[in-house]
Order: C-alpha cells, then sequence, then structure tokens
C-alpha cells in the first residue's frame, strides 16, 4: 500500500513537472521573441493576445496541425527517433533538479523535486550528452548535404566543449563532496561556491552556450550557412521538437544545473535572507536572470566558425577548467 | 591574369581585452542599450505611414480644372473636354515613354465637329515597375503617381485601372496634397539632429 502510495506521488509529481516545461518552454518562446525583439528595436509578437501573450498556444497549433513530411530518401528510423531522442533526454534531466526545499501543505510534506540520487550530477551531464545525439542522427539520417554538415559540425564541436564541462563542474562537486545536487545546495548555506570557482563558472557558461546551440556557437544550424541546419528535411512537430529541446528545455535545464552548482540553488541572496521568499521562488530568480544572460548572449554576437570553436574549447576553456580543479583543491585544503 | 591574394592581419587583441572579453562586453552594452530604446516599428494594418510627395504609387488622371501648364491652353481647343474631366489630350507620350508601352489601352476618335475625344484610358498594372517614366512624359501634367501603395487584389481583373478611378484618385490625392511642399526627406530637422548639417558651397 505504501508502495502505491509513492508511485501515484511519484507519477503525479513527474506528470506536473512535465507539464508545467512544455508550458514553460512555450512561454520561453514568448519571452525569447519579445527579448530579441525589443534588442533590434521592433516590439516582436504584439497581435494574439494581449501582447502576443496567446502566440505560443497559437504557435503550438498550428505545429500541431501541419502536415508532417517525411523526405523519400530518409533512414526513416533515425529520422523519427532523432527528434524524441533530443527531446525526451532533455527533459529527464529534470528528474534530479531540485526546485526547492520541501514545505508543507495541508499536512503533507511536499518536496520540489522528483528524486534526489546520489549520482545526480552525472546523470544530468549524460542525458544532456545523449541529447545531442538527437542532432547528429537527425543531421545523418535526412541524406541531405546541409543536415549532414550541420550534424558532423555539432559531432566536431561536442567533443571539445563536453570536456570542458564535465571539468568545469567539478569544482563544486569537490567542495560540497557529492554529487546529489540537493546536497551541493545545502552545502552553500554560508556561501555561494561560485566565490573560488569563477574559471569553472567561466567555462561552463561557454559550455552551455555551445551545447543548447546558441548563437556564438551555433555552428550546427548556421542559417546564413546551412539552410537550418540539422533539422532542415524535418517538419511539424518533429521540427518543432528540435528548438524546443534545445533552445529552450534544455537552456532552462542547464541554467539550472548552473545555478545550483555556483550560485547556491535555492538559498537566498546575501544579505536577503530576511525576506519572506519561499525558497523555490529565489531558485526560479535566479535561474531566470542566468537564462535571460543567455538570450542577451545570444542575440548579441556573431557566430563562430567550427575551428575556432575546438580551438577555444582545448586550448582554452580545458586549461581553465583545470586550473580551476586546482584553485578549488588549494581552497579546499587551506580554508576547508 | 593572376588573382591578387592580399592578406590581412589580424587585429591585435592586449591581454586585458583578450581577458575580459571586452569587445563582448561592448556588443553586450550595444544590445541592452537597445533594448530599452523605444521601437521603431509601425504595427502596419493599423497604423499607415503616409509616404512623401514624390512617392510613387498607382496612377491618377488629374482633370480640368483651371491648374493646367500652359502647353494645355495651346492644345484645348483641338478637344472636347468639359470642365472636371480628365484633362488628358490622347497624345500617346506616356505610352512612349514607357519600358512595357504594352500596359496602355489608350483610345481617342473625332467627332462630327472635328474635335478629339478621349474614349479609354486603361492601364494593366500587373505589368507596370512603377518608374514613373509616363508622368515626366505627360505635356499637360495629366496623369500623376499618387500615394496609394496598396495594390494587392484577390483578381487578376482588378489590377487593371480604368478612367473613371484613375480620375476619383488624382481628385482625391490633390484634395489632400496638392498644396503641400515638395520635398523629398520630410524630416530634416530631425536628419539633422542625428547626422549633422548639410553645407552648400558658397559661390
Amino acid at each position: 500500500m505504501e508502495l502505491l502510495g509513492v508511485i501515484v506521488g511519484i507519477s503525479i509529481k513527474a506528470l506536473i513537472f512535465i507539464i508545467g516545461m512544455f508550458l514553460g518552454a512555450a512561454y520561453l518562446t514568448w519571452i525569447e521573441r519579445k527579448f530579441a525583439g525589443h534588442i533590434q528595436q521592433r516590439p516582436g509578437p504584439l497581435h494574439v493576445g494581449y501582447h502576443g501573450l496567446l502566440q505560443p498556444i497559437a504557435d503550438a497549433l498550428k505545429v500541431l496541425t501541419k502536415e508532417d513530411l517525411v523526405p523519400d530518401g530518409v533512414d526513416k528510423f533515425l529520422f523519427y527517433l532523432a527528434s524524441l531522442m533530443a527531446f525526451v533526454p532533455a527533459i529527464m534531466i529534470l528528474a534530479v533538479v531540485p526546485f526547492g526545499e520541501g514545505f508543507n501543505l495541508f499536512g503533507f510534506e511536499i518536496k520540489p523535486y522528483i528524486t534526489d540520487l546520489n549520482i545526480a550530477l552525472i546523470l544530468a551531464l549524460a542525458f544532456g550528452s545523449i541529447s545531442i545525439y538527437g542532432v547528429i542522427f537527425a543531421g545523418w539520417a535526412s541524406n541531405s548535404k546541409y543536415p549532414m554538415i550541420g550534424g558532423l559540425r555539432k559531432a566536431a564541436v561536442l567533443i571539445g566543449y563536453e570536456v570542458a564541462l564535465g571539468f568545469a563542474m567539478v569544482g563544486p562537486v569537490m567542495q560540497a563532496g557529492s554529487f546529489s545536487l540537493k546536497e551541493i545546495v545545502e552545502a552553500q548555506s554560508s556561501y555561494w561556491f561560485i566565490i573560488p570557482n569563477i574559471l569553472g563558472f567561466v567555462v561552463i557558461l561557454f559550455a552551455i552556450l555551445a551545447e543548447t546551440g546558441r548563437t556564438p556557437f551555433d555552428v550546427q544550424e548556421a542559417e546564413a550557412e546551412l539552410v537550418s541546419g540539422y533539422n532542415t528535411e524535418y517538419t511539424a512537430m518533429k521540427f518543432g521538437l528540435f528548438p524546443l529541446a534545445e533552445w529552450y528545455v534544455a537552456t532552462f535545464v542547464l541554467s539550472a544545473i548552473t545555478v545550483i552548482l555556483f550560485f547556491g540553488g535555492w538559498q537566498p541572496f546575501p544579505l536577503l535572507g530576511w525576506l519572506p521568499i519561499p525558497s523555490i521562488v529565489w531558485f526560479f530568480i535566479k535561474v531566470f536572470a542566468l537564462f535571460m544572460f543567455f538570450l542577451w548572449v545570444h542575440w548579441t554576437l556573431p557566430r563562430y566558425r567550427v575551428d575556432q570553436i575546438t580551438e577555444l574549447a582545448w586550448k582554452i576553456m580545458l586549461p581553465l577548467a583545470l586550473a580551476n580543479i586546482f584553485i578549488v583543491a588549494l581552497w579546499v585544503i587551506v580554508i576547508g | 591574369m593572376a588573382v591578387k591574394v592580399k592578406y590581412l592581419e589580424r587585429p591585435h587583441l592586449t591581454n586585458k581585452e583578450r581577458i575580459f572579453f571586452i569587445d563582448f562586453i561592448n556588443g553586450m552594452k550595444i544590445t541592452i542599450k537597445n533594448f530599452f530604446r523605444k521601437t521603431i516599428t509601425t504595427a502596419y494594418p493599423y497604423e499607415k505611414l503616409t509616404p512623401p510627395k514624390r512617392f510613387r504609387g498607382t496612377h491618377g488622371h488629374r482633370v480640368k480644372d483651371g491648374k493646367e501648364p500652359p502647353s494645355f491652353k495651346v492644345l484645348e481647343k483641338f478637344l472636347e473636354i468639359n470642365e472636371g474631366e480628365s484633362r488628358c489630350v490622347a497624345c500617346y507620350m506616356c505610352q512612349q515613354a514607357c519600358p512595357v508601352p504594352e500596359l496602355f489601352k489608350i483610345e481617342a476618335e473625332q467627332l462630327p465637329n472635328g474635335k478629339k475625344r478621349l474614349k479609354r484610358f486603361d492601364m494593366n498594372l500587373l505589368n507596370c515597375m512603377y518608374c514613373g517614366l509616363c508622368t515626366e512624359a505627360c505635356p499637360v501634367d495629366c496623369i500623376i503617381m499618387t500615394d496609394e501603395y496598396e495594390t494587392a487584389s484577390y483578381t487578376r481583373a482588378n489590377c487593371v485601372i480604368h478612367l473613371d478611378d484613375m480620375v476619383e484618385r488624382a481628385k482625391d490625392y490633390d484634395r489632400r496634397r496638392y498644396n503641400e511642399p515638395d520635398r523629398i526627406w520630410i524630416d530634416d530637422t530631425e536628419r539633422s539632429k542625428l547626422w549633422g548639417q548639410i553645407k552648400w558651397s558658397n559661390n
């Protein structure tokens, strides 16, 4: 009986997370379009609903009712698999992301996270990497030159930034002594891990921009060179899942992980702890700020070449990540 | 002929610029400044801009109303034109000047009293490139281009304009804008504020 309760509880929680993430991602598109518009001195979506607030719903309806074309020469299995493979692992990272402390509501203890694994960070990294296979498969399965080039570029870039990303996450783990995201947050109650880990933070910014295909590193879809890159041959919702997964779900989830690792998760801002704000709101304020930072970078900078990205990843970001580990090791020995 | 290859040096970055991403920060400063500026767009179907007077829109026919150039007085006695009718003298100059002459269908007849009268003046705007040469060729300042630019239509037939609607269009245009000073730029003061004053040579 107890097992049944746990299963029902977890299923409801997972459903809430998934539906919430879908709606959240839909409205993140609205935020991005508004932000991009105003950066270019135009208002963005304005017509559907008040200031375009219903635009994401209209877009979703449109993309869901479009004809789902599958070109003749594609590898059908991989073609179908790729779009799911990009989206599902990205949303699965949510399973290990803690959004706040547990709190009591009507006598029940509610924990705003699905599970608290002791290898949560590694799981998140693994799912993040699997999600990239979606892009590479899409490029390969499309049987067309531009998607192919896009997929290969992503593969080339992937090798560089994944290493840096992994090493950059080591610093906070060393300080907290645990891979569990919840314990990492709890270890930051006195000070945030950004303090000795500033180099790691720079590296992780670079790696997230590269992983989510945002502008300075969006070589895989480079619309000026590759039509639309890896998703050129996709239509309807199969197409819609790619930007949803990469630009919104992955960016959001990786922002959440960055906040957990470096900015104290749901811990309040220093000197503002007395404010009556629940922990989950603190967490979302931080994640949203970081997300907006990524948007800001995306809509400002021009694109790097593939060789420049790999050069940056191997020659600058990887040594920086290693230096970060060294500094944190000294910090742990000296301060504790 | 050998191809000349020119090698360019990369712009040299100082260490300070390299370490603190000064270029990135400058770029992001610009975008965030733009973010807080007012938008410069027009909500088109609800808000319409009036083009400058020299805009080349759909054609119109000016009528005989006493504002004709002197050349019209010379030609007038050969023609049967009443007050308020198109002042076209059916000289075919517009068709001669047109790069696509077949888009005009102009017909005139001789009345029993020996005078000439315009019967038909159709233009197929599907072929028109809005170059404005017809308006320059017109000796009596009859065919003009108005400021109407919404020429889309559901049928091909609607894209041909005729004498009567051209007369109406020109009447409407002249009522609104005949007395407006003819300037290319309508907001000179703002331009000079943004990009500085122009300077004529002093003789």
